[in-house]
């Protein structure tokens, strides 16, 4: 029994309306205890004060003057969380695998390194230009039933369509 | 408790489910954006009906926060470049198969590209600070 219930939340995935009770549960949770509300992209604002302290831009210095805030603390537990889930459920630590991406693209390290990055480069951009990412629009956002947010996770929809088919049909050659 | 703490304890439940849940996966990710495979719709979608539900509950409670200060709901207004920046994020969800979430859960997972996507994000941060220096409406 309980061999069971270990095994179905350590080492099977989860099923799909598990992990949105849980992730759901966030947004009253954080009110409840922080009068906070859900968001992750936020705090990659802090990440930039303590990996590139830039002196002087305005935007980082008023709106974060507490580098070390809540927000790093909790993009750390997010990182320890995949890392506990990874581990217990017995994947082999590091690896350069990322789906299909690596199984059917055949690029040397240096240009996947390239593209994640500049993938990476328009989450971050676009989330500051948006006011707000996955979590903090599309979950907490539509959660209270904004529409400023909806809006905005019609168009993060839009633009994953786009991009992800356009990446299957030429660099994937429609292979998927 | 201390703020700081019950963060990274809520920071790591939310990682954790992520990857549990497969919104980590890269596959999975590019599959709900190729209509082959719905699951992360299924776990944004009940993440949304269930938050709704636990904010109307905590709206009509007597104390929905737990220090009795008055719930303050923070809504994230629309400037006019802000859906322009909505499309970029999508674009770069797409090509990445990460948000500013699941890249971390996915650096917890040991994949090392997602570093690198890492990196990009807190660039495009950096970029957004330069480039709101010169232009505020953004």
């Amino acid at each position: 029994m309980i061999a069971t219930m270990l095994q179905a939340i350590f080492i099977d995935p989860w099923p799909f309306w598990a992990g949105g009770i849980a992730i759901g549960l966030l947004v009253p949770l954080l009110y409840y205890f922080y009068n906070t509300a859900l968001g992750v992209s936020t705090g990659y604002g802090n990440l930039v004060k303590i990996f590139f302290p830039t002196g002087r831009l305005q935007w980082l210095n008023t709106k974060f003057k507490e580098t070390w805030s809540w927000r790093v603390y909790f993009i750390g537990g997010i990182i320890l969380g995949g890392f506990i889930s990874s581990t217990l459920s017995g994947s082999p630590g590091f690896t350069s695998e990322m789906g299909r991406f690596t199984a059917i693209i055949a690029w040397p390290p240096l240009a996947g390194a390239v593209y994640f990055f500049a993938g990476g480069l328009l989450l971050g951009l676009g989330a500051r230009i948006a006011g707000g990412c996955t979590s903090g629009h599309s979950i907490h956002g539509i959660s209270n039933l904004h529409v400023s947010s909806i809006l905005a996770t019609i168009l993060f929809l839009l633009g994953g369509i786009i991009s992800a088919n356009l990446i299957r049909i030429t660099l994937m050659g429609g292979a998927w | 408790m201390n703020k700081n703490v019950g963060f990274l304890g809520f920071g790591i439940l939310f990682g954790f489910v992520l990857s549990r849940v497969g919104a980590s996966d890269f596959d999975l990710i590019m599959g709900m954006f190729i209509g082959e495979d719905y699951t992360l719709v299924g776990v944004i979608g009940i993440a949304i009906i269930v938050g709704a539900i636990g904010m109307q509950v905590l709206k009509r409670s007597q104390r929905p926060v737990r220090s009795g200060e008055t719930l303050k709901i923070s809504e994230k207004k629309l400037g006019p470049w802000s859906l322009l920046g909505a499309g970029l994020f999508g674009i770069g969800w797409g090509l990445s198969g990460a948000c500013p979430g699941t890249v971390l859960a996915q650096l917890g997972e040991g994949k090392i590209y997602s570093f690198f996507t890492f990196f990009g994000m807190i660039f495009g941060t950096y970029l957004y600070a330069r480039l709101k220096e010169k232009h505020p409406s953004l």
